[in-house]
């Protein structure tokens, strides 16, 4: 039989195991309870504090000092929350503070820890503060994707030309994370991107120049022009769908002739995108070769071409009644559901 | 007066209770240690996702216009009281690129005619790309006010064909599986979504579902978290923590994650249908399909990968009463086997992977036959205790192996929640969670073995029914306010 010791020694185990998360749960529980209490008072004294300095002319060094002697985690909590609403002088007089109270420093020595959970929380904090720092540019670098993701955002911030250069070349970063963050920076730096990733588009090809595409198609500047041109006849049919939509996007008239040749693709993706794109720009001289992509053997083109051509106006929902009534049946079916879809509905 | 014969059978009686207890309790030892390297494995992915998550400006990031589009298909069927409250939660989520598709189930009451009135519909003509072969679709409606809202009328399919007809009409790269009635978090997808963003691989993501019973609802968002103080919701808040915060989170870290609750998920489209869509012949469709997406990456080499999201993104109400928890109980486990059986061809095959040597014949000795060896442990016990052929300090040594070392795991389970989340504040809480969890052990858990044997042997008869899902809902507003939907769940 099992002997009356072993039996003892587990419940004596289990028991053990069981005090030791009780305790935990509840010494836990009355923590928080008194943590959160105190903190709430702290961080409404600290977010009262730093919206007097930010709203005075001059700094008060007493107050200063008042907000350097409450705990870190709080000076963090009441900066972050605060910079997104704050901006111009303010932010910099925020950016001052930060540095008078020693959290910036802090911050720097996080994002040159050896851990990465220190370096995104380093990278986090100056990013929020809007704080230009070749620290955080190292961490565009990063070995850990989620760190380079963050210094991505930071540089969205941040466009100088370096690090717009940087950023693109981050488009051909293995960690989908890390790409879609500079995806998202490039689409925020705006106008100062263009240029810079125009010149990259035309030297790229590939995953990176997919990525590219996607960012120009948001961005739409003219100067994407020739990029599209040079990407509707990639072989790559991933690459010509991105450029239709970018050609699309653009509404250029030389990026439509390109469009309406599209139309022909033997990718129906491909022919959607270009049938799209059309309807984007509100092409109505295109009106009669999307009446054609009414009868394209794919449904997706098929709905497109029908969507473009409720989209390109009058011209357009006369070809489609002429659908209806048509001989080809699935012309006609499309052609109706188009004509039955609300405004609002795509 | 015992004779030579019967002190014979005794004897042989004896040694085959002992035997079998024996085997039991080796059984029980090998399965709470590898819940204690789950919990470990929790706890390890807990923290790293703590680190990710702190101080993240998702709305930045994960708010972006570049984000995956998300389509989501709520089947409904008969919700004419609550489709407007739940249709109107779902369009307010923080999502840059937002498509609801109501897939009306068949519906006989007058859900259609709500959302008709509600939220401008107008009926276009029925067509769409039938990419799955389905029931078919009545009627199609879309809104003159919401331009990313699709409403389907189609004949009674089921819940599968539903999800499978709402496929042929979403247009984005994701898809969101979910209940009508689930709650979800106003930045659910926005977490949710994270994990395709993370890996290319990963074709569909699950998130911890909570349990909104006793917890006050706003307007379809939960204001407060609550533990309810009903036992039976109680003890399944606890049964859910430790489901998801050391199950699933466990495994997620072991890649041997295999479900994704079918109250809430997120799957990448186009290899939803390159499965196949979901199957119709079975209860356990959200489990079947998330094996068969898994199945298909080893044979076909495409992704294959299954995460999950620790955050609380969903809330969902369940049974309070024995009969219909029974009921959920059965469906679940004859799901399990259904699903299990189908893909035997997984078990111990390492054309699979890690998921056919190891995380397949876990389901199956596991999740699968556990009840069976539970109930045989039980049986065991009585007989032995009513014939006196076991000493009672066998039996406690077997209940502190099945349950006791389970009651602390389950307890430090409650310890990770807090540590992370916390979103159980009071003292009141914590203190019921901690009984739910004491007393889930005392009665609760048998029954669900009992349950759990009934669905296996319905699934050995062949039965595929769901049985009716009784709830007392959360979206009807309380008396008196004006006009407010203020609700507190499963108490109206």
């Amino acid at each position: 039989m099992i002997p009356q010791s072993v039996v003892n020694g587990i419940m004596i185990g289990e028991a053990a195991l069981l005090v030791l998360s009780l305790l935990l749960f509840f010494s836990h529980g009355v923590w928080l309870h008194f943590h959160q209490r105190s903190q709430e008072k702290l961080l409404a004294d600290a977010r009262e504090g730093l919206t007097r300095l930010l709203s005075r002319s001059t700094v008060d060094p007493e107050e200063v000092e008042g907000l350097k002697s409450v705990p870190r985690s709080v000076q963090v909590a009441v900066f972050l929350a605060i910079s997104p609403s704050v901006g111009g002088t303010r932010k910099e007089r925020l950016r001052f503070l930060a540095a008078e109270i020693g959290l910036i420093e802090r911050a720097k020595g996080f994002c040159q820890s050896r851990r990465w959970g220190r370096r995104l929380r380093g990278a986090r904090i100056l990013a929020r503060l809007d704080v230009s720092d070749p620290v955080v540019e190292r961490l565009l670098r990063d070995p850990h994707p989620a760190v380079r993701a963050q210094a991505a955002e930071w540089g969205a911030a941040q466009p100088t030309i370096p690090v717009v250069l940087e950023l693109l070349n981050m488009l051909a970063d293995p960690a989908t994370l890390a790409r879609f963050a500079v995806q998202n920076a490039l689409f925020r730096v705006g106008t100062i991107a263009i240029d810079p990733l125009a010149r990259f588009l035309a030297e790229h090809d590939g995953d990176p120049a997919e990525a590219g595409l996607k960012v120009a198609e948001a961005l739409a500047g003219t100067r994407f022009l020739p990029a599209g041109v040079r990407f509707s006849t990639s072989s790559d049919p991933a690459l010509r769908t991105s450029a239709a939509n970018l050609l699309g996007a653009i509404g250029d008239a030389s990026g439509a002739s390109r469009l309406l040749q599209m139309l022909s693709d033997p990718i129906p993706d491909v022919r959607a995108a270009a049938a799209r794109g059309l309807g984007r720009m509100r092409h109505w001289q295109a009106a009669s070769p999307l009446a054609a992509g009414l009868r394209d053997p794919a449904w997706r083109v098929r709905r497109e071409a029908g969507l473009a051509l409720r989209a390109v106006g009058a011209p357009g929902v006369l070809l489609l009644r002429r659908a209806v009534k048509g001989s080809d049946a699935f012309a006609a079916d499309m052609a109706q559901l188009v004509l039955d879809l609300p405004a609002t509905a795509g | 007066m015992p004779t030579e014969f019967t002190d014979g059978i005794g004897i042989v009686m004896r040694e085959i209770l002992v035997k079998g207890e024996l085997l039991t309790l080796i059984y029980f030892f090998a399965v709470n240690g590898w819940y204690l390297v789950l919990l470990v494995s929790a706890a390890l992915e807990m923290r790293r996702h703590v680190l990710l998550i702190t101080d993240e400006s998702r709305h930045l990031l994960l708010g972006s216009t570049l984000s995956p589009g998300i389509s989501i298909l709520a089947p409904a069927y008969n919700e004419e009281a609550t489709i407007e409250g739940s249709l109107r939660a779902l369009l307010a989520l923080q999502y840059p690129a937002l498509e609801v598709i109501v897939i009306s189930d068949g519906s006989k009451d007058r859900t259609i005619q709500v959302l008709v009135e509600k939220f401008d519909l107008v009926p276009v003509k029925t067509i769409y790309e039938r990419r799955i072969k389905t029931k078919p679709v009545r009627d199609l409606y879309r809104s003159a006010t919401y331009p990313g809202l699709v409403v389907v009328d189609k004949e009674n399919g089921g819940k599968a064909d539903a999800l499978n007809v709402g496929l042929s009409f979403a247009r984005s790269e994701l898809i969101c599986a979910m209940d009508a009635d689930t709650l979800i978090e106003g930045d659910g997808l926005q977490r949710m979504v994270r994990p395709f963003l993370h890996f290319p691989d990963v074709v569909a993501t699950g998130g911890t579902i909570r349990v909104v019973n006793g917890s006050e609802v706003h307007f379809g968002r939960i204001i407060k978290a609550r533990v309810p103080s009903n036992a039976l919701a109680g003890i399944q808040v606890v049964e859910y923590l430790r489901a998801f915060l050391f199950g699933r989170l466990g495994w997620n870290r072991l890649g041997g994650n295999l479900i994704i609750s079918g109250a809430f998920g997120l799957f990448r489209k186009e290899s939803v249908l390159a499965a196949g869509g979901y199957l119709h012949d079975t209860v356990g469709e959200d489990m079947e399909l998330v094996i068969r997406l898994k199945r298909l990456s080893y044979e076909r080499g495409g992704p294959g990968r299954i995460a999950f999201v620790p955050d609380p993104v969903a809330w969902t109400e369940v049974p309070e009463s024995l009969k219909t928890l029974g009921r959920q109980r059965d469906r679940w486990h004859r799901g399990l086997a259904d699903v299990l059986w189908r893909h035997r061809g997984m078990f111990l095959n390492p054309r699979y992977g890690v998921t056919g040597v190891f995380v397949f014949p876990y389901f199956v000795f596991v999740e699968l036959l556990a009840p069976v060896i539970e109930a045989a442990g039980l049986i065991a016990i009585a007989v032995g205790l009513i014939f006196g052929r076991l000493d009672w300090t066998f039996v406690l040594l077997f209940y502190l192996t099945a349950y006791g070392l389970g009651t602390a795991l389950t307890a430090y389970t409650l310890v990770l929640e807090d540590l992370s989340f916390h979103r159980y504040e009071t003292f009141r809480d914590r203190w019921l969670l901690f009984c739910w969890a004491l007393l889930e052990n005392l009665g609760y858990r048998q029954i669900t073995v009992y349950w759990r044997l009934r669905g296996l042997w319905k699934f050995l008869r062949g039965r595929k029914d769901w049985g009716v899902m009784e709830r007392k809902g959360f979206a009807v507003p309380v008396s008196g306010t004006t006009g407010r939907s203020s609700v507190k769940a499963g108490s109206t």
